[in-house]
């Protein structure tokens, strides 16, 4: 291939052939399931194929945005590559971690979990998910970071004031347990702990779904500058268009577990090319 | 005549609804010409001619059905926009093309300042010098500087699209698409910001243009290309175009 003229960033994430079964798969299974045939479910052998080949890369400063109806397999991509869930084939490469070198889906659980701490971060759409309800905004801020390291009670508390700060939570809450706190406040607090180490990569799941209209526009403000301001390289799923017109400027759009169209967010909201994102985004205007 | 920044060759638009029984819908057939660095080139034609369509080929908001759109560089290579990747366009974007709708686009909660200095750090200036900028730009165009700390969600229509205008034109691009930026000002404002457009084709800048008035385009271009149902019928100086075009030509 000759190289291109224009200079496109570097991955710091690359995504290839990522796939997810449930139960056994074979040829037939994949051959039986898709769009097409309008189920992820394979009417024979009745396993699932949650997501199969899926490939995207997102650099440094970017965001890529995974879009479809519930049950499309969006989720279930984000869960795989946060190691939340066991990927059945497929590569994942940070390039912050060991230089890309790694498929980072073959590395033990512990390993992954590691992954956790420092190098990529997930805010779920239920904030139980990602934070300790029971315990206090800076304990749960504290927590990633002792996970790394950090042993100082002083510098910790001056890190999570410095991050609630940032993250718009005020500061006389940060001894509160955070059961206490609304759900936009909740938001805050797990975007402000998956931000504690600086990750190169956050992934968000439907980081705004379930918030009251104005609440939800504060939360994707806070992202939107986030992103602007840290160089992260950010992968969101949402079935929210305005979300992904707010936060991306690519997308992929899944259906069945497949991926059937990546596009400009800008061209996929013009000029949707799939019959299934036709659908999508005029359901969406209208 | 410089040497041209950009070509359209042979461009074909159909949309295909795939939702209404597969229904297709050609917006452009067989269009071809090219702009040169410094040249403004306005888009007429009447209501659903394919100007706008034209507009978003080039900035790759729509797909291209066939023809080439090659641009040059500025490293002075050619490419094919319709066959970039989704990673090079965005690439392109900001830098080499620039698009300014007719309205500002949904922002977070940023300061009028703020959102104009942004766009120049995003097109390579230092902070210093876009603020620099933006406060020049905004000042031409007339917002006050009692608008400039607060957020643009609050300003009113006119003020909105002059914010955009500043943001679109700040350390410009080597192509820039105008699609109807002055449709929202009252006359005063409309002379400003048409003198602030009118600077891009000194500095050399590249300018498509589309305009719902024909003073406008008397005002500002240097060349006119006509359509008419998706085709180009005419081509030409603006001073030879004109005197032909009629107000319903520009409708929108």
């Amino acid at each position: 291939m000759t190289k291109s003229p224009i200079i496109t960033p570097q991955a710091a994430i690359r995504v290839r052939g990522l796939s997810k079964f449930f139960g056994p798969i074979d040829e037939g299974a994949i051959a039986r399931t898709g769009p097409k045939f309008g189920t992820a479910r394979d009417p024979l052998s009745g396993s699932i194929v949650a997501a199969w080949d899926v490939n995207f890369d997102v650099a440094a400063g970017e965001a890529l945005g995974i879009v479809g109806e519930s049950g499309s397999g969006k989720s279930t991509v984000l869960r795989c590559i946060a190691g939340d869930q066991p990927s059945s084939a497929g590569s994942v490469h940070l390039m912050c971690h060991d230089e890309g070198r790694t498929n980072v889906l073959d590395l033990s659980p512990a390993a992954r979990r590691k992954l956790r701490i420092d190098q990529l971060s997930v805010v779920y759409q239920d904030p139980a998910e990602g934070l300790s309800l029971g315990v206090t905004a800076g304990g749960n801020i504290a927590d990633p970071l002792t996970a790394a390291g950090w042993r100082n009670f002083e510098a910790i508390r001056v890190r999570a004031r410095d991050l609630l700060d940032r993250t718009e939570v005020p500061l006389d809450r940060m001894d509160d347990i955070v059961r206490n706190f609304s759900g936009g406040m909740r938001q805050r607090v797990q975007i402000a702990r998956a931000l504690a180490n600086n990750p190169p990569i956050v992934l968000l799941d439907e980081p705004t779904t379930g918030l009251d209209a104005s609440i939800a526009s504060g939360v994707l403000d806070l992202i939107r500058g986030l992103l602007e301001e840290l160089d992260l390289a950010v992968v969101v799923v949402s079935h929210d268009f305005a979300v992904i017109e707010m936060l991306t400027q690519r997308c992929i759009v899944m259906q069945h577990g497949r991926v059937v169209e990546d596009a400009l967010t800008d061209q996929l909201l013009e000029d949707p090319q799939h019959p299934y994102s036709q659908k999508l985004v005029t359901a969406a205007r209208s | 005549m410089n040497s041209p920044l950009i070509n359209v060759c042979d461009v074909s638009k159909t949309f295909i609804l795939h939702n209404i029984d597969g229904r297709k819908v050609t917006a452009l057939q067989n269009v071809s010409f090219s702009i040169a660095p410094g040249e403004h080139v306005a888009l007429a034609g009447s209501s659903g001619a394919g100007k706008s369509t034209l507009l978003r080929l080039l900035y790759r908001t729509y797909t291209l059905t066939s023809g080439e759109i090659n641009f040059r560089l500025s490293s002075g290579e050619w490419v094919d926009i319709g066959k970039l990747t989704d990673p090079e366009v965005v690439a392109l974007r900001g830098r080499e093309i620039g698009y300014v709708s007719q309205f500002l686009r949904a922002q977070p909660r940023r300061s009028v300042i703020d959102l104009v200095t942004r766009a120049g750090v995003s097109r390579g200036m230092s902070r210093n010098d876009a603020r620099e900028h933006a406060a020049i730009s905004l000042r031409r165009l007339n917002i006050a500087e009692s608008l400039w700390e607060i957020h643009t969600s609050v300003l009113s229509g006119g003020e909105k699209q002059r914010v955009n205008i500043a943001a679109g034109l700040i350390s410009p691009p080597r192509l820039l698409l105008l699609d109807e930026p002055v449709s929202a000002l009252d006359p005063e404002n409309r002379e400003r910001a048409i003198d602030l457009i009118a600077q891009l084709s000194e500095a050399g800048v590249a300018v498509l243009a589309v305009f719902h008035d024909l003073d406008a385009i008397a005002r500002l271009a240097t060349r006119i290309v006509v359509m008419s149902h998706g085709h180009l019928i005419d081509d030409g100086p603006a001073q030879s175009i004109l005197p032909q075009l009629q107000p319903t030509d520009v409708h929108s």
